[in-house]
């Protein structure tokens, strides 16, 4: 189920609101885990028992490895736990590309699997192991409960496109959390701006990106919207999702994690990936790469630790080699960066933006493209390197039908609308009291109004 | 104080819309049809163990619960209002409004759908008509489109290209060419079709050459319904209903309407007034979409008889060709299978019109 569908805002929602708050405190996590597993089996009914039999090998993990601390067996466990997880993700993500691969070089022809992938695998896998790695490492202590464990993994305003929320960060709410008015509101707050995020802004610029690839009167200057209309619809898609994620909860008294912080303002790709996914890059930091020893080790294993983390990070993303070749796309620029350009860009910080907004818009070219021959024609494109027009009638009207939505994405991608708000809730504050319950109302109806016009509204996260 | 008041006030706007459109699409009264769109509305899902464990209820669940949502009408207008208002998109789901009318954007020329038209001109051509003496037309209605698009620089097809494309590959008709007699003002706004009341000189033109002088006296009577056009309901905006008007004499009332959609023959009248009053009030030409019909004259100037090829724009034409011709007989190949035609109808010396909008031949994956 999608946060941004009606059956979730006008069925699912209400009537997890009314549970969730008639019940009493102690049994809030019951409600959590129960109706979490419904909005789980609503898209995917099959593969419910799969995230259940994930969360009672966490938990049975977690307890033996607190039980056999500082003892061979808690390692034992802890393996045990991350080759459970990792089987489970490698065999429903990654089985078909291993498969594919293998034929391909040895020109062996092995049946393909054909799995479907399971909604959010990629999300709780990491969670759960996060927590048993947690526990291994005495950060957390392992949760008796199995509600609360269970509640935390499949909790669903993060279960399906994150953030990823590391136990440890709401062990303590998991007992015991506040619920007050002033978080409810700021939770609805969160949750409207992306809703609105994802319905007025992702979407539409999700068509734009469609137009183009279907677009027979290419240009080069179509080629950059391409790369600009993906780039701020994945920006929008997924930083909306997780505002979502982060209101909903708010509304039921958790603080989870940021997961983005305007990363098309960065100077660097090194601060880019400071901004962009966050609760991604800080897992990836936490249980790969410094475990590899990060870069206190020598500059050739450091640059191996960076390459490693990188191409794990693009592989996460989907079982395709452009999402690696995306990762070490990354891990190139990082190294460049660390090596020659740090200085640099910190001194010439125009220099700097210009070159993280292209770099990363060629990335998402990579990234989004179906096939690797799209990606290098549209690359090529923008670079004038296909032989294509300047500038087609098709791509000028195009760009005039879009001209007010891209600005407004440009401009709603900066702190810029952020800090005009709250300048203005300081001066006027008796008419910004108004004017919010208002335009919580207008965005709620009006993307309310898309909802009901659009049937097919898929969220681009969802295959990850 | 006042920060708590504003959080307040934002959970209960967001916490009524909720409820009152919650409680609204659970209890509220369900319709079967939208007369807005023309179609029948999702039924609640059947829900049983296959249908859950394979996602069916919850994806036909989905469709439901969108079909249903109160004051689904006004919140696809409110949409519409938004894509064209406020973010000042050109189209909405391919439709746009310019200067009070509604338009579908027709921006891509489809080879394959040309193609696909002309191959089955082709076929017809060499089943039914290549060793007869009939005689052979082919004539194109532009769509609004062609016109709007003119004036505005909006994105869209190259009308010339689909003409000379259409013409090239129809090489065994004689073209008739009727763009230049028609402007946007010959459309209703709200509406894919042109007026009858002012084509007349669009048959003049075809019927002359044909070889037939179609110069007969009309009186034009006014539908008392309003008339919603297609494209009102799709766009879903509060715009005004066009007035649709026909035209009528003794001759044409005289005549012998026959309709074959249920393959038994049917007698039927050239302006049906029960569809006047019904969804679509453009039906009330020759019964709306018909896979034949046919037309009998007892007060015919000729002996001459008339098949037409056509789509719905054939239906407000046919009747104003009526007064030349004994019989016109009129084949839709979007309801009925090329290969049957000569199950139905048999080819000698008449005139064959082929007519079709720009609209149909460009995506006419629909001809049979």
């Amino acid at each position: 189920m999608l946060f941004s569908s009606i059956s979730f805002l006008y069925y699912f929602f209400p009537a997890v609101l009314i549970l969730y708050f008639a019940v009493p405190k102690m049994l809030k996590n019951t409600v959590l885990l129960l109706t979490s597993l419904a909005f789980y089996a609503w898209g995917e009914p099959k593969y419910v028992i799969l995230m259940i039999i994930s969360v009672i090998c966490g938990y049975v993990c977690g307890l033996l490895i607190e039980k056999y601390r500082e003892k061979n067996a808690a390692k034992l466990t802890l393996l045990a736990s991350c080759v459970i997880s990792l089987g489970m993700l490698g065999y429903f993500k990654y089985a078909d590309f291993f498969i594919t691969n293998f034929n391909t070089v040895t020109r062996l022809s092995i049946s393909l699997l054909k799995l479907a992938l399971p909604i959010g695998i990629s999300f709780y896998t990491f969670q759960i192991l996060s927590y048993t790695v947690d526990v291994y490492r005495g950060i957390v202590p392992a949760q008796r409960n199995p509600i609360n464990l269970a509640a935390y993994v499949t909790m669903f305003p993060q279960l399906i496109a994150g953030p990823i929320v590391r136990y440890s960060d709401v062990a303590r709410q998991l007992d015991s959390r506040t619920h007050s008015v002033d978080k409810a509101a700021e939770g609805v707050r969160r949750f409207i701006f992306g809703l609105s995020k994802k319905i007025f802004i992702a979407n539409i610029l999700g068509e734009l990106a469609g137009l183009f690839l279907y677009s027979k009167q290419q240009s080069v200057v179509f080629c950059w919207i391409y790369a600009a209309a993906y780039s701020l619809q994945i920006y929008f898609d997924f930083s909306g999702y997780s505002d979502m994620a982060v209101g909903l909860g708010k509304i039921l008294g958790f603080d989870f994690m940021e997961n983005f912080n305007y990363p098309y303002i960065s100077s660097s790709i090194t601060e880019f990936w400071r901004r962009w996914h966050i609760s991604l890059g800080s897992w990836f930091r936490d249980y790969v790469y410094i475990p590899l020893g990060g870069n206190r080790v020598s500059k050739l294993k450091w640059f191996r630790n960076i390459f490693v983390v990188w191409m794990l990070t693009g592989f996460w993303h989907g079982a395709a080699w452009n999402f690696i070749v995306w990762g070490l796309y990354f891990a190139f620029f990082l190294i460049l960066e660390k090596l020659y350009l740090h200085k640099f860009l910190s001194k010439y910080k125009a220099v700097g933006h210009f070159y993280v907004l292209l770099a990363v818009m060629v990335s998402f070219v990579i990234f989004g493209a179906p096939n690797f021959r799209l990606a290098f024609d549209c690359i090529k494109g923008m670079f004038g390197l296909a032989g294509l027009p300047l500038i087609t009638a098709e791509t000028a009207y195009y760009l005039r039908s879009y001209a007010v939505i891209l600005v407004i994405a440009v401009i709603g991608a900066t702190p810029l609308p952020k800090k005009l708000y709250t300048m203005a809730e300081k001066k006027f504050a008796a008419v910004t009291a108004v004017f919010q319950p208002v335009v919580i109302a207008v965005l709620f109806i009006a993307a309310t109004a898309y909802l009901v016009d659009g049937s097919f509204n898929p969220f681009l996260y969802f295959r990850f | 104080m006042k920060y708590n008041i504003k959080n307040l006030a934002s959970i209960i706007t967001a916490g009524a819309i909720i409820s009152a459109f919650s409680l609204w699409s659970v209890f509220g009264t369900k319709s079967d049809f939208s007369e807005s769109e023309r179609r029948v509305l999702a039924k609640f899902p059947e829900a049983n163990a296959e249908t859950v464990l394979s996602g069916r209820f919850m994806s036909d669940f989905e469709t439901y619960a969108l079909d249903h949502f109160p004051m689904r009408d006004t919140f696809r207008g409110i949409k519409s209002a938004s894509v064209l208002g406020v973010f000042r998109q050109s189209e909405t789901n391919g439709l746009y409004v310019q200067d009070g009318y509604l338009a579908k954007a027709e921006k891509q020329l489809s080879d394959e759908m040309l193609n696909h038209a002309a191959e089955r001109f082709q076929y017809i051509y060499d089943t039914f008509l290549k060793d007869t003496e009939t005689n052979l037309y082919f004539s194109i209605v532009p769509d609004k489109h062609y016109f709007l698009s003119k004036e505005s620089n909006r994105l869209a097809v190259d009308y010339e290209r689909l003409v000379s494309e259409m013409r090239n590959k129809t090489e065994y008709m004689e073209y008739i060419d009727i763009f230049p007699l028609l402007s946007i003002e010959d459309y209703y706004r709200t509406d894919t079709h042109w007026r009858q009341e002012n084509i007349t000189d669009v048959a003049v033109t075809i019927g002359k050459a044909m070889g037939v002088n179609p110069d007969a006296e009309y009186v034009t009577l006014e539908l008392e319904k309003e008339f919603y056009g297609v494209y009102y309901g799709q766009l879903a905006l509060p715009v005004k209903p066009d007035t649709l008007y026909y035209l009528n004499n003794t001759i044409l009332d005289e005549c012998i309407v026959t309709s074959y959609n249920t393959g038994l023959p049917v007698k039927k009248s050239i302006y049906d007034m029960e569809k006047a009053q019904g969804r679509d009030p453009y039906e009330m030409f020759l019964c709306g979409a018909d896979p034949l019909i046919t037309i009998e004259n007892p007060n015919a100037k000729t002996e001459k008889e008339l098949v037409v090829f056509r789509d719905s724009f054939g239906s407000s034409l046919a009747p104003l060709l009526v007064e030349e011709y004994s019989k016109i007989t009129l084949v839709d190949i979007r309801y009925m299978q090329s290969a049957a035609i000569g199950s139905f109808v048999e080819f000698y010396n008449q005139d064959v019109l082929f007519l079709y909008s720009t609209l149909i031949l460009n995506n006419s994956l629909g001809m049979k």
